[in-house]
């Protein structure tokens, strides 16, 4: 501590009711900061004294009690007149000033996103969903399923007697399940715009089309709608509303300043990679639904090929109408709803990596079928 | 009465003449150190779950004040985090309540949106006087003069149109079909809103302008709302010429990239060509709010509203061009995207600097002489955050 890094001139004091500024000189003595000028003689405890963070440029302020400050425009000078007054830097400071520590809070921010996205997300989302009353899951899905209705879907054209043996056949399988394992639920069958599909949604509301109906045979549908029920069981509709919310808190935080439409972009991508892992979920769950009720999980696999081949038909058809140049073309089949179970194209969406595409590829998921059919 | 010659006392040298001096304004800050106070801020936000928010945003705009620099000195800011933190809860709450209602029914979000229409002008008050209070330049506070009654007839026009459209939300009896007349009120208030957006926007404005104040300067808005149409007009027309524009080099790309692809032929090309379409109209429609109308009217407003913003003693210019600043935005979105959003901070000091440093202030009185008329309240940090949380900015 050399004798003049105690002492500082070339200060500005403002006394906090003028814009008046007058020249003093700052020295340090006794845990007292003595600021000394002409008609200014002041003694301020060292504590008292709100010091400025130290940055790389700009003037530096210091605000005393009272309103009043000093300015010095000599940030060197300054800085070693705060540290022979024994003021250090707090840790925040400390850590923006070095590009270490920057650095180490980079890591630190990518573990803890990582971490969080992967493990703690869904952990926090298990755990709150409890908090959610079930009324809230049926309410949201009631909501869901009205704008679904009124724009998507038809009444089913199946005869009765199909509707009759489909539901009894859905009936005996949900009757051979071990009790307390089917959540509350009401099977829908409907006709409409959306190719064959089934799709639950949060509240126990499954829709399964006309289209899947006539596709597959019933065993194959009970498996799909086992399927479903799992989505239903573990509330996986609400889970991904509360990680969405969660995704984009963190999001804003990261990128809202900048553009709101930026951060909407984790919030797509998170949700994609979370719906995959649901729909594993809800795979091994269908498997369980097949076995109890007595039906080889294979039917899985006759599913997606019978999709996948009514997809090419349906290309096919629409390429010959687009050629033909006729007049009266049917609306392409391909609405994407709250859960696709069979979607023919995940191939082709291979290149878009893992993050994207919201079901694991096909020819995963019959791999995984083939397996669980070829272990009983 | 005494002889005029022997009124050379250095006292009464220079009485009534003024002397104007401008005053530039200088932005010191640099991106890669704002950079290293985002980050390290944004890990502590995120690791206390938000509880660290206010903290940060005292450090940002310490950061950002302490950096500009009117003449030789710094702006100041002065508030206090954990006051702020108070008014963060409080707004969050409310805002929760708020978001929350609208799920029960739309009486409920009716009540809600009555609610905040009745207090957010105050908070609004609030906010400016909280923000101004807590910002000074050499030594001496700002201040905000506005009263809540004139925040109340500046900002309850603007709520006028959402309420007739909520209110008749909740009278119809299926929203899936809305009757005729619903259609009627609702295409006819959009339209109305949409013709009284500048004059809204000018209320906002001249409240806010009318009401600064430091030590006895307060200042005047001498714009206009005839001023604020021609900018909303401009606007309008530079988006037009944006898209035109846009989309001519959209067509020739398509055009060529068709033309290239046809040979091939088959699925693939089909599947190319659905990408590049998906690609052309996510930047269209970034193009059409973001990279265009945006930086315009931000230029074009941030110097009408300061060049005609003076006090008797203190007058404002501004003078922010648009093409620098339109290049500007297009850079920093570019990098942005590309760096993840890691550029976001020097991004952030780039607009700073140029928005800032636009600025000139004449001053008709030496600074020296200012002083302060009495202490006035200093707002409640509640508003502030509710400032923060609607993206409320004083425009600088």
């Amino acid at each position: 501590m050399t004798a003049s890094a105690t002492e500082l001139a070339a200060v500005e004091y403002f006394d906090g009711r003028s814009a008046r500024a007058q020249p003093v000189r700052l020295s340090c003595r006794d845990a007292e900061l003595r600021i000394d000028g002409e008609g200014v003689q002041l003694g301020v405890p060292l504590r008292d004294v709100q010091w400025p963070e130290r940055t790389r440029h700009g003037v530096r302020v210091a605000q005393l009690p009272g309103g009043a400050s000093l300015h010095c425009a000599d940030a060197a000078g300054w800085d070693a007149f705060a540290r022979a007054c024994g003021r250090g830097d707090t840790a925040v400071v400390r850590a923006q000033q070095s590009w270490g520590w920057v650095l180490a809070s980079i890591a630190g921010l990518a573990i803890f996103i990582a971490v969080a996205y992967q493990w703690g997300l869904p952990w926090a989302a298990r755990a709150a969903l409890p908090l959610v009353p079930q009324t809230v899951d049926a309410a949201v899905g009631e909501q869901a399923f009205e704008s679904i209705e009124v724009h998507l879907l038809k009444p089913s054209q199946l005869p009765p007697a199909r509707q009759q043996a489909l539901r009894a056949a859905f009936a005996r399988a949900v009757a051979a399940q071990p009790a307390g394992s089917v959540p509350p639920h009401r099977l829908l069958l409907r006709a409409g715009e959306i190719g064959p599909n089934a799709f639950a949604l949060p509240g126990g509301t499954v829709v399964v089309t006309d289209e899947l109906v006539e596709l597959v045979d019933d065993e194959v549908v009970v498996g799909v709608l086992g399927h479903e029920l799992a989505h239903v069981r573990h509330r996986h509709g609400m889970r991904m509303l509360v990680q969405a919310t969660a995704i984009g808190v963190v999001a804003s935080a990261l990128l809202g300043d900048f553009s709101a439409l930026l951060a909407a972009v984790p919030v797509w991508i998170g949700q994609a990679a979370y719906a995959r892992d649901a729909e594993r979920e809800a795979d091994a769950d269908a498997v369980r639904f097949l076995r109890n009720a007595g039906i080889s999980p294979a039917v899985m696999v006759t599913f997606f090929e019978r999709v996948r081949a009514d997809a090419e038909r349906r290309a096919q058809e629409r390429a010959r109408v687009r050629d033909g140049a006729a007049a009266s073309a049917p609306p392409p089949a391909a609405a994407p709803v709250e859960d696709r179970t069979g979607d023919a194209r995940s191939d082709d969406r291979s290149w878009l990596g893992i993050a994207i595409a919201s079901h694991p590829a096909d020819a995963e998921r019959i791999r995984y079928f083939e397996a669980e059919a070829a272990r009983r | 009465m005494t002889d005029p010659s022997f009124d050379g006392a250095p006292t009464q040298a220079m009485p009534t003449v003024t002397m104007r001096r401008d005053l530039e304004v200088r932005f010191s800050g640099s991106g890669s150190e704002y950079f290293r106070i985002w980050i390290v801020n944004l890990l502590l936000t995120i690791v206390t779950l938000g509880v660290y928010y206010p903290w940060a945003k005292v450090r940002r705009l310490r950061y950002f004040y302490g950096n500009t620099v009117v003449g030789e000195h710094p702006l100041g800011f002065h508030a206090d985090p954990k006051t702020m933190l108070r008014g963060y809860l409080l707004v969050f709450l409310m805002l929760a309540l708020y978001s929350v209602a609208g799920n029960f029914s739309p009486l409920a979000g009716l009540l809600a949106f009555v609610i905040v229409a009745a207090i957010w002008p105050a908070l609004l008050k609030s906010s400016l006087q909280f923000r101004l209070a807590n910002t000074s330049w050499r030594g001496l506070r700002l201040r905000f003069r506005g009263t809540v009654g004139g925040a109340y007839a500046a900002l309850l026009p603007m709520f006028v149109p959402a309420l007739v459209i909520i209110a008749g939300v909740a009278a119809i009896p299926d929203e899936t079909q809305p009757p005729d007349w619903y259609v009627l009120v609702f295409s006819g208030t959009f339209t109305l809103t949409l013709l009284l957006a500048p004059w809204l926007w000018w209320l906002l404005k001249k409240y806010q302008h009318e009401h600064y104040a430091y030590g006895p300067e307060r200042t005047a808005l001498n714009a206009g709302v005839a001023s604020f149409y021609g900018v909303f007009l401009k606007t309008v027309l530079v988006t037009m010429l944006g898209f035109l524009v846009f989309f001519a080099v959209i067509g020739l790309t398509v055009e060529a990239g068709g033309v290239a692809g046809f040979g091939r032929g088959g699925e693939g090309s089909g599947k190319l060509f659905a990408i590049v379409i998906g690609v052309a109209v996510a930047l269209v429609s970034l193009f059409a709010v973001q990279l265009v109308p945006r930086p315009y009217f931000t230029s074009r407003m941030q110097n009408l509203i300061w060049s005609r913003t003076a006090s008797t003693n203190i007058g404002f210019a501004s003078r922010l061009r648009f093409w620098p600043y339109f290049g500007l935005t297009l850079k920093n979105w570019l990098l942005v995207v590309l760096t993840l959003g890691l550029y976001w901070p020097f991004a952030a000091v780039a607009t700073a600097r140029m928005r800032l440093e636009a600025v000139r202030l004449q001053f008709d009185v030496d600074p020296q002489t200012l002083a302060d008329q009495g202490r006035a309240g200093e707002g409640e940090a509640a508003g502030d955050a509710a400032g923060d949380l609607f993206g409320l900015d004083i425009g600088l």
